[in-house]
């Protein structure tokens, strides 16, 4: 299979790919999920991590190694990611995947001990220098495995980031806050980072990558080790809330008690048309709104307080 | 990198290169791989069927030429078993219904699928025979070598070109690469219509109850003058737990008629004949395509120096009013190309009289031969009498044969004919004029 940089010395970056059916259908009752396998592909997150990655391998003159865990059917999006000039590799693993409570009882613990294994055998004693996911699988989304494997590898690690950039040695990530701010982290070495599908898209492999990937053999980890499932699942129920006692609306006459119920004699206040204004005349008479309404207290105070 | 192979050779320069991962490319890239040729296969979807649009009855037949009992594998929704025609004015319809068993056994006559399903089918058979498959890539011209001869196609790929010694066109309707060879002529829309479909969802014991369907056995209804004032047809298809509703549209008319499909299709969703069929069911999937109707003679050149045509791209599809059967002509004209193309190969010869055989190999099959026997059948079809004031006229006539009249006597057949006519504004001359013709056409 084709290798990026093949012979270069430089820092393996490993980006772990969970290929999904975007179409998947999940049975809410039973929990079942028909997947169909000729469907699958990257979701965006993924995506978003292997074009990080040859990003950093850029900068770094590394190499780029994909790990996927499944059977045969993730060899065909393998092979389109190898199309890129990246290494592949898959860990045999088998998914309890029919039904989403036993997949997520099979413990993603014992999926990252089994993806760190692949990782350091592939990677040899210098190990990663960086292992990049998705922040959440698409299809079964628990966020959990990036700090698993984090602790596996006994790496640093930084997750759901928006932008990771390799400057000079180092990486500098960007994640988001609350209200609307972001957080910038200088990411030591190595380092386990999971990154959201925002700002990037995978670049298109060159024509030529494509065939010679087309009909390559995906090579294949040696068999996990077995780890049992380290969560138990009771019997999966559908949810239902506990009923709400509300109080019964006031008035002697059905008829007081329905007109209560639905409103219709409240005033309201009506809806206010405002202009023909421009934008920031409108917008003002938005926050005068909200002021009035008393939505806006809280955030004046704190910008006062800021002040 | 290493050296990009394909089937064990350099990719550099591949023998083949097939445009569109349809019914058609897929048929050409196995008869490729099949004579031991290097081809790869271009489709512009992310997988094979994942652009493409039909109403929904693929006739099988044909595949016995690539897999052997391909019924035990296709991934059908349903075995046809029961055919209607109907024949319908604003508050009429007449249907005639057919049904026989034999069509639920194999080898069996048509069957309902779902083109992702099925094109993606088509083409693993293509790779399973040696092609390589390459999806989400455009062909965005034609390559050609010192001499102008056509030498590949150009890609929207980083480092896209492909050089490849034939190129076989099968990117559907209005082929962009057969334009650009100059084959096919500028888009005229009097040859075209416009295909527009629902799948609407229902419980597969509805639809079995509905339409009289046990296990899976399905039925097919193809519709006359449900169009309103454009010329044009329906049809009404089960599938496991959907049906496919729709409507096929004068191109010219629709434009002249300043009307959006989506109200045609809802004034035969409602039509009281229709409308007991579809309660309850709900809008999974909508979409709309063009379909070449010109037929024969409307046919492109099918070949020039070092490329063929095939399928819709060459205006294969066959629309003659109580057919519109495409996908077996692609696969019949793509197996077609495929083996034209690997005999102009090992002859060495690709030039355009070496290609000449294609059209030979055509004619002795069903694609060409239905064709030209059906030469007449779209201009009859989309004439405004047949598809506009024939369908009232029947329903009139039929309406009038089953009123009793008490205590009139009953009106002659002769009188209710003329009666018809006159309502619909039909000469009994034009009716006998056309029903002259349509001997002719279909005999
Ligand atoms: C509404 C409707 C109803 C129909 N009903 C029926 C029916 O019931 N039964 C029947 O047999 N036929 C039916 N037909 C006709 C049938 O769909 C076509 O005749 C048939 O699909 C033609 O096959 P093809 O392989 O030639 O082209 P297509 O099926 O159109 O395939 C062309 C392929 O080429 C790809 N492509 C196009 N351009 C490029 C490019 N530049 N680069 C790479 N790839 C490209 C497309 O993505 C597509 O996959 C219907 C058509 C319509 C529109």
């Amino acid at each position: 299979m084709s290798k990026a940089g093949s012979g270069s010395a430089g820092p393996v970056i490993v980006v772990c790919l969970r290929p999904a059916d975007p179409a998947a259908r999940v049975d809410p009752v039973s929990g079942h999920v028909d997947r169909d396998p000729g469907m699958l592909g990257l979701p965006p997150a993924e995506a978003a991590a292997l074009e990080y990655g040859l990003r950093v391998a850029e900068a770094w003159s590394g190499r780029v190694l994909a790990v996927t865990a499944g059977d045969a059917s993730a060899d065909e999006v393998l092979r389109q990611v190898a199309a890129l000039g990246v290494e592949v590799l898959r860990v045999p693993w088998h998914a309890a995947d029919e039904e989403y409570v036993a997949d997520l009882a099979a413990d993603e613990r014992a999926l990252a001990a089994a993806l760190a294994a692949a990782i350091r055998k592939a990677t040899g004693p210098d190990g990663p220098a960086l292992v990049l996911t998705g922040d959440r699988s698409a299809d079964r989304g628990t966020g959990a495995l990036p700090a698993y494997l984090a602790h596996e590898l006994g790496a640093a690690q930084a997750l759901g980031l928006v932008g990771l950039e390799a400057t000079g040695d180092h990486l500098v990530a960007e994640r988001r806050l609350d209200g609307g701010r972001r957080e910038r982290l200088r990411v030591p070495r190595p380092a386990v980072c999971s990154v959201e599908a925002a700002g990037v898209r995978l670049r298109r492999a060159g024509l030529p990558g494509l065939l010679a990937a087309a009909s390559a053999q995906v090579p294949v980890a040696a068999a996990a080790p077995a780890g049992g499932p380290q969560v138990t699942v009771g019997r999966a129920r559908p949810f239902r809330p506990r009923a709400r006692v509300v109080p019964p609306p006031a008035g002697a006459s059905a008829r007081e008690r329905l007109l209560r119920l639905t409103g219709v004699l409240d005033t309201h206040e009506p809806p206010t048309v405002i202009g023909p204004v421009d934008a920031a005349e409108a917008a003002d008479a938005l926050l005068d709104f909200l002021r009035r309404t008393g939505h806006l207290e809280a955030q004046d105070a704190a910008d006062a307080a800021a002040r | 990198m290493a050296d990009p192979r394909v089937n064990g050779r350099a990719a550099a320069e591949v023998d083949a290169v097939v445009v569109g991962a349809g019914p058609a490319g897929s048929a050409a890239a196995w008869a490729l791989a099949r004579a031991g040729k290097s081809v790869v296969l271009l489709e512009r979807g992310p997988f094979p069927g994942s652009k493409n649009l039909y109403g929904g009855v693929v006739y099988g037949r044909i595949l016995d030429e690539i897999v052997p009992r391909w019924w035990e594998e296709v991934p059908v929704q349903r075995w046809v078993v029961r055919r209607s025609t109907m024949v319908m004015t604003a508050t009429q319809a007449l249907t005639v219904d057919f049904r026989t068993q034999a069509w639920g056994r194999p080898p069996y006559n048509g069957m309902t699928v779902y083109r992702a399903d099925f094109d993606r089918w088509l083409a693993g058979k293509a790779v399973e025979a040696g092609a390589t498959l390459v999806t989400s890539t455009v062909a965005t011209g034609l390559l050609r070598d010192e001499a102008g001869r056509i030498a590949g196609v150009r890609t929207d790929r980083p480092d896209g070109d492909l050089r490849a010694r034939i190129v076989i066109a099968c990117d559907g309707v209005n082929s962009f690469l057969a334009k650009e060879a100059r084959l096919l002529p500028r888009t005229n829309p009097e040859h075209l219509t416009l295909g527009v479909k629902e799948v609407l969802a229902l419980p597969r014991e509805v639809i079995d109850e509905r339409f009289g369907l046990r296990g899976d056995e399905g039925l097919d209804i193809e519709i006359l003058g449900c169009t309103g004032d454009i010329p044009g047809g329906g049809f009404l298809y089960t599938n496991g737990d959907t049906v496919s509703v729709g409507v096929v549209l004068s191109l010219a008319h629709l434009g002249k008629a300043g009307k959006r499909p989506e109200e045609v299709i809802a004034g035969l969703k409602a039509h009281p004949a229709i409308a007991p069929y579809l309660r309850g069911a709900t809008l999974k999937e909508y979409g709309a395509h063009l379909i070449p109707e010109g037929g024969y003679n409307h046919m492109p050149a099918l070949y020039t120096d070092g490329m063929l045509v095939a399928g819709d791209a060459a205006g294969m599809c066959l629309a003659a009013g109580i057919w519109l059967e495409g996908v077996n002509f692609a696969i019949g004209s793509g197996l077609a190309a495929g083996r034209a193309a690997a005999k102009a190969l090992d002859a060495g010869d690709l030039s355009a009289s070496g290609l000449s055989v294609y059209q030979r190999e055509l004619e002795k099959g069903f694609v060409l031969a239905n064709h030209e026997r059906l030469r007449g059948a779209p201009d009859l079809v989309l004439s405004e009498r047949v598809q506009r004031r024939y369908p009232g006229l029947v329903a009139d006539l039929v309406e009038g044969m089953f009123t009793v009249t008490d205590p009139k006597p009953k009106p002659g057949l002769l009188a209710l004919l003329r009666r018809a006519a006159r309502r619909n504004d039909v000469k009994l001359r034009h009716l006998l004029a056309d029903g002259l013709r349509g001997g002719r056409v279909f005999r």
